[in-house]
């Protein structure tokens, strides 16, 4: 792709940026206890979350209510393979994690997102309801009991794997939306889907790509998440809770937006774990979700980083406002 | 074959009640067009008050739906404007926007009745409960009777409104068409309005009903929001005569996997059936929904 | 007064060939039974009263739409009833009476958007010259909701170009435009059109028509009622009673 000199400009100050926050990152776990380093996590996590469930939510424009399973096939597939009965090694198991939520992914992403809007989220939360009631059921899961992973508590280990997996997830998102073909179709889907086919654009197909890609994801932290609370059942990892705050996360930082996720992932998070920290339980955090949901809605429907970007316009105006007084 | 007869009673019983619940439901998707998420929630509050009622006031949870009735369809016709404002304001999806925010409303009361009223489960009791009519081999309870006749009652209400008066006719014009029924001098905002108020009330009635039934506790809501789901994907949403069918379809099939493959598998059934009857006729068995 | 429906015997196909398309919406017949055929580089003019079934026709031709009759030919394959991205991507490109930009992408995304499924490597030059030749250049970084109406139209005509389509549909594309912005777009109609691409237009301005037309098709209630140039039209009786009502 060509580029000119201004956007140039931009690409060269996002990834000094970028650059810059992953090192300060890196460096974390040298300054910070390991509680805080927990938090910080946890934060990762959720980023990463909301990030997944904004490629289906906030660019194909599909209201998912169902990405719990995502995240419980994930969970699931690792405790499953790491059992004493087949001990597979950790990294090893993401492969089959991942492969397995896309290819569920596939399967009912194809017919579920044909529906329109409103009945493609009561599919999805359905489908998401109806597979936590499967594994309640049976066996090999452990059923209503759970599962047990083996315990490695390195919490430097986790740290890092999962500022890996939440890093690999933003830059990958990043570089698919911006710079490539597929972007530009989810794009085109996302603002006016008749004339993106009228373009070429096999829309179904970039619709389920984006499902599949969102579920990858989300399998992934599921798959890490597993292996760092040592222990899973069927609500923890598969519960409504999982997608209620993937939902709050990205509509509150911004659907459609890159970074939006982020934001709205890591302040969300922080507000549970202060919660707990006052009140030693989060039943009241669930919620303070559902009204941030409602006065989002009501006041800021595009997140809080139409605040930021609004925000930032005021302030480059200004100042040259002053530079001109001068 | 007794146990054959005794669950199909048990089913349409039950169906009664289910379609009261969804009854609301398919109406304000009708006029609104929103999908309320919420709808299992305002069940569950239902029942709360009807708990609170009973174990304060010593009032029969019977006696209770009137009061639940009003104080319920005030707080909808309250929350009606706002629910309106959403649904039709210039968002890029405001149909989403509306599911987002009833999705909201779901989550503050699952997690508010929670933290104010924790896990316990509450039994709501009624002066019908523990007692049995026998007919031949089945027995019928008498207090699922009661509910079932009561429900049949408030939904005749429903239809009698609708069908019988300006108001339901202002209604239906609405559910028809908003533009036209505006155009007519019909208050488009005031009338969804109470429209929600209608709904939420009726709804929180069924929810002491089926407290009566089942008791209550903060988790219920999601059964009650996927049977309403059931029903109202079943009829075809937006439909509200077909949940007279589906309803019965729903209670029927509910008795049926209770009784003879396990309870625990219940709300794996349903749920894998409303998945795969979203696939397969996302506008309903009959091709009534909207 | 349909015209022949024999394939071109020519070494080259007909870059569109319609074989008495109908299309039915409930009780509402859009279009009954149209059959026509154009030569490469033609400039077909599509008038008539509204409702007639303009905008249906070129769904039907464009696969927004699939008839309930008849066949449809691109480039001499039959596109039938095809996804509407197939036959796009058989040579076909059409813009919409309302507008269809993608409202959250800039000027020069947009374009690039429309090249996404054929030549991507040569798309930012196509850019270029398209917003050039459309002198749109200016507003390459804004967003396609920021446009004036008429640069709104120009971008959506200039989306079409990128495609490199034999056969390009415009609805009503300088429909309220200010002259200067007509001027540019038959301008590119000219341009393109020596290139050998194929354009049918449906218009209300009659100038334009008779400006840049090499024939005309006029419909009235799905049919079309009569074809040939702009002078024979003008003199046709079908074609008042058409437009002004017949006389009881």
């Amino acid at each position: 792709m060509a580029f000119e000199s201004g956007q140039i400009r931009t690409l060269v100050t996002r990834l000094a940026a970028i650059v810059g926050g992953l090192v300060l990152l890196s460096l974390l776990p040298g300054f910070v206890d390991a509680y805080t380093l927990r938090i910080a996590t946890g934060a990762l996590m959720w980023a990463g979350l909301a990030c997944a469930w904004n490629i289906v939510g906030g660019y194909a424009g599909y209201i998912s209510f169902g990405h719990s399973a995502f995240f419980g096939i994930g969970a699931y597939t690792t405790a499953i393979l790491m059992q004493s009965g087949i001990g597979a090694p950790f990294f090893v198991t993401l492969i089959p994690a991942i492969a397995v939520a896309v290819v569920v992914a596939v399967i009912i992403g194809g017919p579920t997102m044909r529906l329109r809007g409103a009945y493609f989220a009561i599919a999805t939360w359905a489908f998401a309801e109806m597979l936590m009631q499967l594994v309640t059921v049976v066996d090999f899961t452990g059923g209503t009991a759970g599962l047990s992973l083996p315990a490695y508590l390195n919490e430097f280990f986790f740290y890092y794997t999962m500022l890996a997996a939440t890093a690999a997830s933003f830059l990958g998102v990043w570089y698919l939306i911006e710079h490539t073909r597929f972007g530009f179709r989810l794009k085109a889907l996302r603002d006016h889907e008749p004339a993106a086919e009228a373009m070429g654009i096999r829309t179904n197909l970039v619709k389920v790509q984006s499902f599949a890609l969102s579920a990858a994801i989300t399998a992934l932290f599921g798959s890490v998440y597993a292996y760092w609370t040592t222990f899973i059942d069927p609500h923890s990892v598969m519960g409504p809770e999982i997608t209620d705050q993937m939902v709050v996360m990205a509509l509150l930082g911004g659907l459609g937006t890159i970074w939006g996720p982020a934001l709205g992932g890591v302040l969300l998070w922080v507000v549970n774990r202060y919660i707990w920290a006052t009140f030693g339980d989060t039943v009241i955090y669930l919620p303070i979700l559902g009204l941030i949901i409602a006065l989002v809605v009501l006041f800021l429907p595009n997140g809080l980083i139409s605040l930021l970007k609004g925000g930032s316009e005021r302030g480059h105006e200004l100042i040259s406002r002053i530079i001109r007084k001068l | 074959m007794d146990l054959f007869l005794q669950t199909i009673i048990n089913g349409v019983l039950i169906g009664g009640i289910l379609i009261c619940l969804t009854i609301g439901f398919q109406l304000t998707f009708g006029v609104l067009h929103v999908i309320d998420f919420a709808v299992g929630g305002w069940a569950m509050l239902g029942g709360y008050t009807a708990y609170w009622l009973v174990t304060l006031a010593g009032m029969d949870p019977f006696i209770s739906i009137f009061p639940v009735f009003m104080l319920f369809a005030l707080i909808g016709r309250g929350l009606g404007p706002l629910i309106y404002h959403v649904r039709t304001s210039r968002y890029a999806r405001p149909d989403l926007m509306a599911l987002a925010f009833t999705f909201g409303l779901f989550l503050l009361m699952r997690g508010g009745a929670l933290w104010l009223w924790s896990y316990n489960t509450r039994s709501v009791e009624s002066v019908f409960s523990g007692e049995f009519l026998s007919i031949g081999a089945v027995t019928i309870p008498l207090l699922r009777l009661s509910a079932f006749i009561m429900a049949a009652l408030i939904s005749l209400g429903l239809f009698i409104l609708l069908y019988r008066s300006r108001f339901g006719m202002a209604v239906r014009a609405l559910a028809q068409n908003r533009e036209h029924a505006g155009l007519m001098g019909v208050d488009v905002k005031r009338v969804s309005s109470w429209v929600y108020g209608i709904y939420t009330g009726i709804t929180a009635s069924a929810g002491v009903l089926i407290a009566t039934i089942y008791s209550v506790n903060p988790s219920v809501g999601v059964r009650y929001t996927l049977f309403a789901f059931f029903v109202a994907v079943l009829a075809g949403l937006g439909s509200v005569g077909g949940v007279l069918v589906a309803g019965l379809a729903l209670g029927l099939l509910e008795a049926f996997v209770s009784t003879y493959i396990g309870a625990r598998y219940s709300l794996l059934i349903v749920f894998g059936v409303l998945f795969l009857t979203l696939l397969v006729a996302p506008k309903g068995v009959l091709g009534r929904g909207i | 007064m349909s015209s022949g429906t024999n394939q071109s015997h020519s070494s080259q196909p007909s870059p569109l060939v319609l074989e008495s398309v109908a299309k039915h919406f409930g009780g509402i017949t859009a279009v009954a039974d149209v059959s026509l055929e154009v030569t490469t580089g033609e400039v077909v003019g599509v008038i008539g009263p509204n409702g007639s079934g303009k905008s249906t026709l070129f769904s039907l031709a464009a696969g927004g739409q699939k008839p309930d009759n008849g066949k449809v030919w691109l480039n001499g394959k039959d596109v039938t009833g095809l996804a509407t991205w197939k036959i796009a991507r058989a040579g076909i490109s059409r813009t919409f009476q309302i507008p269809s930009l993608f409202d959250n992408m800039s000027v020069r995304e947009n374009l690039l958007a429309a090249a996404v499924e054929g030549d991507w490597k040569g798309a930012p030059q196509r850019a270029s010259d398209i917003m050039e030749m459309l002198e749109i250049s200016h507003v390459v970084d804004n967003l396609a909701s920021e446009l004036s109406g008429g640069q709104q139209k120009l971008l959506e005509f200039g989306r079409v170009c990128m495609r490199d389509p034999k056969v390009i549909l415009l609805d009503e594309v300088t429909a309220g435009v200010h002259p200067n912005i007509r001027r540019i777009i038959l301008d590119a109609i000219r341009r393109l059109r020596d290139t050998g691409i194929t354009f049918l237009i449906i218009e209300h301005d009659m100038e334009m028509v008779r400006e840049i037309c090499d024939r005309l098709i006029v419909m009235d209630q799905g049919r079309v009622v009569a074809e040939g140039s702009f002078e024979d039209i003008a003199n046709d009786v079908e074609v008042q009673r058409a437009y002004l009502g017949r006389r009881k």
